[in-house]
């Protein structure tokens, strides 16, 4: 049987530190202003005073001061297997693996940005301009890759093409873990199979009620989240 | 006689001049934004399609007005809109061609261009969207060669009739395809309406029409054309129909978000709404170029008066541009997934946050001139088609309708 490669994110133990986003950030050597992955929190309440959805904030609580509670909701691309970008690609750049992994064709693409209007999830970047970067030296991968023959990751990326989260197709085929779960100090991300029903994703996703963003749109997403409040808090 | 050809010589070759120029600065800002990529443009993260994505939406709109004035003239027999179908057939062919290539400019890798054709993706609205827009292409074109043949045989005309009831559903279909391009998305629910198509057709005839009777008026006052009343009563009439039909499709799409309340849609709206962020697009919509022109073409007298209803075409034009901004960008403004931080913009400046929760978008220099440059390159092709592909003899045409007319009263 096929792979469905999935990733599953425990809220209860996710603290909210950033790393899984550096680590995403240094090993794909993603340029200034580009985030493939980020920690979401709550919406910004717009009635309090001074503080509305324009207002710029990493954490923001949810809740009424003093009975607030901050969550924790690491988003990057979540691999949809009805994936609004890979539909709407004029050029078929965006294409799936039968892995599950969406991936891009940094050669094929012709920079129309459609996918980026199209994901729901607002998973996807675009090199804008040339790309600036905190090391003067690429860092991470520092290769290029590719699947199936076509160019899927490049430590620079070409100006005027669309990138996201690749799963680490790279590490993934060597059968290492995507970077981000590799790299999260709290456990809270579980990298496996989704077609191998005894893996430890999921059982997690079966046992302790996998939810999945936006899933009424019908996207089916590879990534599956594990609320705060949950009947069993128990990691299998 | 001689002074005065002189002087309408020196005012052709000023007035295309000045085009010229312009087309030259747009070809430098085109440049500058190759050499350094989209960066040189507002666009960025959260609000992604510019002024460059509402633009081709525009002209692909004001190019049906020309293709269903000439078609529908032929189709349904009008009379009044004969004298016009020379004139469709041509604003349609050139603003077709100014939407095909508004698109250039937008692409991050515009030398690629050509995978459309050797790798389509026949999911996706927009691989249709091309193919429509080259076949709509080649139909205007071909009209327009039928129409200024010097002597149209009857099977010319025969031709001709055959164009003109391909022309009328390719038009629907380029507008409604293009519509889809942003209907079908589920990832912004402002986009995501069944009403998408309609309205796009709509907005279509409107400022298709709107166009013509611009051009129509520049004729009459300054190239010495002569249109019928009958001519100008119709075009104001389709107008009036048209906007009515255009602002009732906008606002049911306001009322059905409004009435629900859900957030995600909501937050669209309250921006597009007087003391939002986007309020100008509304004011300018719904009362500069919608209630105001209304008003105008309403009336039967005011429709006779080509000073107002060329006042009342142009009005209408900032309208339903003004309605292509509000659907890009701010449909594109709220992401889905409402929660701070947001989404990253893509591009690191000092002192901007890197995140935006809410999109943000203002057009820079670049986009204005290549999009001011688009403008200019048209209204160059138009005049020289006016010009070189027998201008005269639409003008005898008009000149004797109204003797038949006359002739036909005494």
């Amino acid at each position: 049987m096929t792979k469905r490669w999935g990733i599953v994110i425990d809220q209860n133990r996710c603290i909210g530190c950033w790393t899984c986003s550096v680590a995403c950030k240094s090993i794909n050597n993603q340029s200034l202003g580009i985030h493939w992955n980020r920690i979401l929190t709550s919406r910004p309440n717009e009635s309090a005073p001074g503080i509305g959805p324009a207002t710029p904030a990493i954490d923001v609580p949810s809740g009424k001061f003093p009975d607030v509670q901050l969550a924790y909701q690491p988003t990057s691309c979540q691999h949809c297997k009805n994936a609004p970008c890979e539909k709407v690609c004029p050029v078929g750049a965006t294409f799936r693996r039968e892995d599950g992994a969406v991936l891009v064709d940094f050669e094929r693409c012709i920079g129309c940005r459609y996918c980026i209007a199209a994901c729901p999830y607002g998973a996807r970047s675009f090199t804008w301009g040339k790309g600036q970067y905190a090391h003067e030296f690429p860092v991470g991968y520092g290769q290029d890759y590719r699947s199936a023959g076509r160019l899927v990751f490049t430590p620079e990326r070409p100006v005027g093409v669309a990138e996201k989260c690749t799963l680490c197709v790279e590490r993934v085929d060597k059968g290492k873990k995507p970077m981000c779960v590799e790299a999260c100090p709290a456990g809270a991300r579980i990298f496996g199979d989704l077609n191998d029903p005894t893996s430890e994703l999921s059982i997690a996703v079966e046992q302790q009620g996998g939810r999945r963003l936006l899933s009424d749109l019908g996207t089916d997403t590879n990534v599956f989240y594990l609320p705060v409040s949950r009947p069993n808090k128990v990691r299998s | 006689m001689t002074n005065l050809g002189q002087r309408a010589a020196r005012r052709y070759g000023v007035w295309v001049g000045a085009l010229a120029f312009l087309m030259l600065l747009a070809l430098a800002a085109w440049l500058y934004e190759l050499m350094y990529g989209l960066e040189t443009t507002g666009m960025r993260g959260v609000i992604s399609w510019g002024l460059y994505i509402c633009t081709f939406a525009f002209f692909v709109k004001l190019s049906a007005g020309g293709l269903i004035v000439a078609s529908s003239a032929e189709i349904f027999a009008i009379e009044a809109l004969k004298p016009l179908s020379r004139l469709g057939a041509l604003t349609a062919a050139v603003c077709i061609t100014l939407a095909a290539l508004s698109i250039i400019p937008d692409l991050g890798k515009p030398g690629r261009i050509m995978n459309l054709a050797l790798h389509p993706n026949w999911r996706s609205p927009m691989i249709w969207d091309a193919l429509v827009v080259g076949v709509y292409l080649l139909l205007a074109l071909a009209e327009l060669r039928l129409m200024f043949t010097k002597a149209p045989t009857p099977k010319i005309q025969r031709q001709l009739r055959v164009l003109a009831f391909v022309g009328l559903p390719a038009a629907f279909a380029l507008h409604s395809i293009t519509a889809w391009i942003f209907g079908l998305q589920i990832s912004h629910t402002f986009w995501n309406t069944a009403l998408m198509a309609p309205l796009f057709v709509v907005s279509a005839i409107l400022s298709g029409t709107a166009l013509i009777s611009v051009i129509a008026w520049f004729l009459q006052k300054f190239a010495g054309a002569e249109l019928q009343d009958s001519t100008w009563l119709k075009l104001g009439g389709l107008m009036a129909v048209s906007l009515a039909i255009d602002l009732f499709f906008v606002f049911s799409e306001y009322l059905t978000v409004a009435w629900a309340g859900v957030p995600s849609e909501m937050a669209t709206l309250k921006m597009i709404l007087p003391g939002g962020q986007f309020a100008v697009l509304f004011w300018l919509e719904w009362v500069i170029g919608g209630i105001a022109p209304f008003l105008l073409l309403v009336v039967p007298q005011t429709r006779l008066r080509i000073d107002l209803v060329a006042t009342a075409s142009l009005l209408i034009l900032v309208g339903v541009y003004a309605f292509q901004i509000e659907l890009t960008t701010a449909g594109m403004a709220n992401p889905l997934i409402p929660l701070a931080p947001g989404i990253s913009v893509g591009t690191l400046t000092p002192g901007a946050p890197v995140f935006q929760l809410v999109g943000h978008y203002v057009p820079t220099w670049v986009e204005y001139l290549i999009v001011l440059g688009l403008v200019a390159l048209g209204a160059i092709l138009i005049t020289i088609g006016i010009r070189h592909l027998g201008f005269s003899e639409l003008q005898s045409k008009m000149t004797e309708g109204r003797e038949m007319q006359k002739a036909a009263q005494a």
